[in-house]
């Protein structure tokens, strides 16, 4: 069996694709923890870009839209992640169609629920980021979400910012996003320290009482809020911190 | 900076309003400004009663000249009073905003002084924030009944949303509870605000278009005597010739002591009933007079599909592989998006109830009304289909119990402002 590792980019993995596609049993992955198996073949995949733009291509010219969601579902947390976009792809070429609605093939639910995870979190955090006003006047947005999302945050917020400088920051992946009021763009950034401004603790207090006056104390209903809003997401929410 | 106490209490008096919602606005940033529409909606955060919050709900002032029977801030109710000013609302949003917290503001107030002053003042506050603030922002806002027609209009080409209550399901409980509100004061600028939102739309009006995400209206249940039957055909009635984009519904529970009102509350089940009613109308091709006559009540027991479905059980079972999307969706447990998954999965195969499964189509309901490749799993005959939506039908009126299990599910109903 051969498992081909790739480095975690776009461009590493359609190459795998180009590599794995004629073998049914071959596995690609860019996690390098992965269990060996004896008679396993470790092929370690760089960019090639000829086969990446093959199979890019190859997959354009059935459906416009897949690549794009390949690369939203690569975001994701999950282990299998490239396996499972492999699966996907296999199936789009041997039914020479798109197949994102062909509910019941497991290859694409698997796929969708991927997808979804990525796109459904960052649906999320469109609304439960946080930010705070720094003394320099930009905003400052620390967050440690479950998918690779920042870069799908930074246009959201440069279009409603317009003017105003912010950073989103992925404390877990020690990625930020910046906005200089015209462009965005990510880079590394390990740790922050950032001063607040004069007003910040002031709205801070008065968006805790609001959400506390808001709230209807006789009909509680925490399984639902929970639900809504995972306490993993509460640790960078005001209003939920202490 | 608004003052925390005066914050405090006018979202205490704003809470009760059900609306939230920040969908149906694409509006578009500009230079220099701040903020857009999301057409999707975004909620900001959720509180323990599991409510989402979206926009920031606040009344301009509690202090109220009406004497509304069921409303806490009535003239006559003892409760704390404040005021606020539309500078204090607008450096509250934009902060807000910026930092987050909210998508938009949802502005409503109790009548102070006149109803044109109080809309004069809310209209006010929306110019500020569209002209001064640049707030490009969602802004819902809640109409002032008997205030002046144009300032009405020149308020709307700024917001995204209005709403007017009808606060109550007719017009003789409306004159036996809120005395000082007319039907025509609410139905009139409903209607002229429909007309002009129609008129932008045929003409192609783009800037300052009127309401981009329409009117909406709510209604308490249970605090007069009209039957589920007329609750939905005026629901139908304002969704036809209102054009409105959602009905409210909030079930009254008694806070208010009043010989004109009943000593007890109208429940929640009924409330969830009145919605799944009002979805089938919407969302799934049904007719009121298929669901409830006039003067009848929806059946507690089961969801309205289902007792619709037990009433015509010579149209079922249905073949998934071949039923029309109108068909699936009348199907009791199959939703809009099952039956949606239904029809595009089965351009590429034949369904089987293994498929079905597998799309994690809940079929403990379905199943007595369907067949896959001709094949039928349901129960053997009518009594039986009914003993298990009855079973069924019981769990789900528990889980509504234990949702709303305290007591004192006070005040919950009431619409509270305006």
């Amino acid at each position: 069996m051969k498992i081909y590792i790739c480095d975690g980019s776009l461009q590493s993995f359609f190459t795998a694709v180009f590599d794995a596609f004629g073998d049914e049993s071959s596995i690609i992955t860019s996690d390098n923890a992965i269990q060996l198996s004896l008679e396993s073949e470790i092929i370690k995949v760089g960019f090639d870009r000829e086969k990446a733009e093959r199979v890019i291509r190859g997959i354009e010219k059935i459906d416009r839209e897949a690549v794009q969601d390949i690369s939203f579902a690569l975001r994701s947390c999950d282990g299998l992640k490239e396996q499972t976009c492999l699966g996907y792809i296999r199936r789009i070429f041997e039914r020479k169609r798109p197949v994102k609605k062909a509910y019941n093939f497991p290859e694409v639910t698997e796929f969708n629920d991927i997808l979804y995870k990525v796109t459904g979190e960052t649906h999320r955090l469109k609304g439960l980021l946080r930010f705070m006003e720094s003394a320099s006047g930009a905003y400052y947005a620390p967050y440690s979400p479950d998918n690779d999302i920042t870069e799908l945050l930074m246009p959201h917020f440069a279009e409603r910012f317009k003017s105003e400088k912010f950073v989103i920051h992925d404390l877990k992946r020690k990625l930020a996003g910046m906005y200089d009021g015209h462009e965005w763009f990510i880079g590394y950034a390990g740790e922050a320290e950032v001063y607040l401004s004069e007003y910040e603790k002031a709205f801070e207090t008065l968006w805790k009482k609001y959400y506390k006056a808001v709230n209807i104390k006789e009909r509680p209903h925490e399984k639902q809020m929970k639900g809504s809003m995972p306490v993993r997401y509460w640790k960078y929410l005001p209003e939920k911190k202490d | 900076m608004i003052d925390i106490k005066k914050l405090e209490i006018l979202t205490e008096s704003a809470k009760y309003d059900v609306t939230c919602s920040s969908s149906g606005s694409k509006r578009a940033n500009r230079a220099g400004g701040l903020g857009n529409g999301a057409a999707e909606g975004i909620c900001h955060s959720f509180t323990p009663d599991g409510r989402c919050i979206s926009l920031l709900k606040i009344l301009m002032s509690n202090e109220c000249v009406y004497d509304c029977e069921y409303c806490p801030n009535r003239r006559s109710a003892d409760v704390p009073r404040a005021r606020i000013t539309p500078d204090e609302i607008c450096e509250l949003v934009i902060n807000f905003y910026k930092r987050n917290y909210i998508e938009g503001l949802f502005l409503s107030s109790a009548v102070f002084e006149t109803p044109d002053r109080t809309m004069e003042l809310l209209t006010e506050t929306v110019i500020k924030l569209r002209k001064v603030y640049n707030f490009n922002g969602y802004i819902h806002l809640k109409g002032i009944p008997h205030s002046d027609g144009a300032l009405v209009m020149r308020a709307a080409r700024l917001v995204d949303r209005m709403s007017y209550n009808v606060e109550l399901p007719s017009e003789s409980s409306l004159k036996l509870l809120a005395p000082q509100k007319s039907k025509q004061s609410l139905l009139l600028p409903m209607k002229n605000l429909k007309e002009a939102i129609i008129y932008d739309k045929e003409n192609g009006v783009r800037r300052n278009r009127v309401l981009p995400a329409g009117q909406t209206t709510q209604m308490i249940i249970g605090a007069s005597p009209e039957s589920d039957g007329q609750i939905l055909r005026l629901t139908e009635a304002l969704y036809r010739n209102m054009n409105l984009k959602r009905v409210y519904y909030s079930s009254y529970i008694p806070v208010v002591k009043s010989n004109k009102l009943p000593a007890v509350g109208a429940g929640l089940l009924r409330e969830h009933r009145l919605y799944q009613a009002d979805w089938l109308i919407r969302f799934y091709g049904f007719d009121v007079s298929e669901i409830c006559n006039k003067q009848e009540n929806l059946a507690p027991e089961y969801d309205p599909k289902c007792a619709w479905a037990l009433k015509n059980m010579h149209l079922f079972p249905v073949e998934i592989n071949r039923a029309p999307l109108e068909v699936l969706l009348r199907v009791p447990g199959i939703g809009a998006k099952s039956a949606y998954k239904i029809v595009e999965a089965r351009r590429f195969s034949q369904l089987g109830f293994d498929n079905l499964a597998k799309m994690r189509i809940v079929l403990k309901r379905a199943k007595h009304f369907i067949t896959c490749k001709g094949k039928f799993y349901g129960a053997d005959n009518f009594a039986q289909v009914k003993t298990s939506l009855l079973l069924d039908g019981r769990k789900e009126i528990d889980e509504q119990l234990t949702m709303f299990s305290s007591p004192d599910t006070a005040l919950s109903a009431l619409t509270g402002n305006i």
